[in-house]
């Protein structure tokens, strides 16, 4: 089990640099690399992206995606490309390490604030939390819960999906662990769609605190 | 049964707790999830039209059923690899 576990590379004046976090520079040049040759050779295969991400986050918020679908969309590709990206020799997925899920996870705290406060202001966006008094501690509770517990969630399905492959590869190395890199790249895409809408969840649930419930908005699930 | 060091009878427990604990946390969210699939696909067929909604709700309700047991994965893991009881023997 030595080497599975995230490793200091190399320093930068003092600090340490993980082998998650130079996988991260080459998934990002990858990505926008991506971006720039796809969108000018062949738009539609981004068309389609771009459709099905306003579908589901349109769908998810009941309300029109596009203020959102920059930060959801960003977070959709971003995720599922680090889960994907172990698969290839000599990267590591960024999100093995728990750093990674943590630090997107309190992206989506913030960004929770940011939407509420640009919809309705400081003073009505903490009035409508608020109401009544006595909720505002658990309303924080919650908030500080959800960001764990969607840390949580990513780190340990990419931990589990990878360490069952190391596992198996270690008693037989040949064909066998073949059906699970693929069984870990579908968990990967469906963990990516499943932070990128509970992201939309609990921005929506912020954004329609303290209002009264509308037949369209009780689809959504409850936060944790 | 011969004398122990305290360090081989915490590896001991440590691993049969870490058995048992993943029994026990994946088999109920197992059966849970199992039950919620189960309810979603008789709405669906009996109301094919509201398939989109439920299938997306679903999927939500599943992932937060599922950390119950990525949270048990967890707690085995670090009591395997990095149990903080261990420190004070070695």
């Amino acid at each position: 089990m030595e080497g599975f576990f995230p490793q200091v590379v190399f320093t930068i004046f003092g600090i340490p640099i993980r082998d998650t976090v130079v996988s991260t520079w080459i998934m990002m040049v990858i990505i926008v690399g991506a971006a720039a040759m796809i969108g000018r050779r062949q738009p539609a295969a981004l068309e389609m992206l771009v459709d099905f991400l306003i579908d589901t986050v349109s769908s998810v918020m009941g309300r029109p995606a596009e203020p959102y679908l920059s930060f959801l969309g960003a977070l959709a590709i971003f995720i599922a490309v680090a889960n994907v990206i172990g698969i290839v020799p000599l990267v590591v997925s960024p999100t093995r390490d728990i750093n990674t899920p943590l630090a997107l996870a309190l992206v989506v705290f913030f960004s929770v604030y940011y939407f509420g406060i640009r919809a309705k202001g400081v003073i009505g966006f903490f009035k409508d939390m608020a109401s009544p008094i006595f909720m505002l501690p658990m309303e924080l509770i919650s908030h500080i819960s959800r960001t764990l517990s969607l840390t949580l969630r990513l780190f340990g399905n990419i931990i589990s999906t990878e360490l069952i492959v190391a596992v198996v590869f270690a008693l037989v190395p040949l064909i066998a662990p073949l059906p699970l890199v693929a069984f870990s790249m579908l968990t990967g895409v469906l963990q990516a769609y499943i932070f990128t809408v509970l992201a939309a969840v609990y921005i929506v649930a912020g954004l329609e605190a303290g209002e009264p419930v509308s037949a369209q908005s009780s689809q959504g699930v409850s936060s944790q | 049964m011969a004398e122990m060091d305290p360090g081989t009878l915490i590896t001991l427990v440590t691993i049969v707790t870490s058995g048992i604990a993943i029994l026990l946390g994946t088999l109920t969210p197992a059966i849970v999830e199992g039950r919620a699939v189960l309810k979603a696909l008789e709405g669906m067929t009996r109301q094919p039209e509201a398939a989109n909604d439920l299938r997306t709700t679903l999927l939500i309700s599943m992932a937060l059923l599922e950390s119950t047991a990525i949270y048990v994965l967890l707690i085995c893991l670090v009591l395997i690899f990095a149990n903080p009881l261990l420190d004070r023997f070695f």
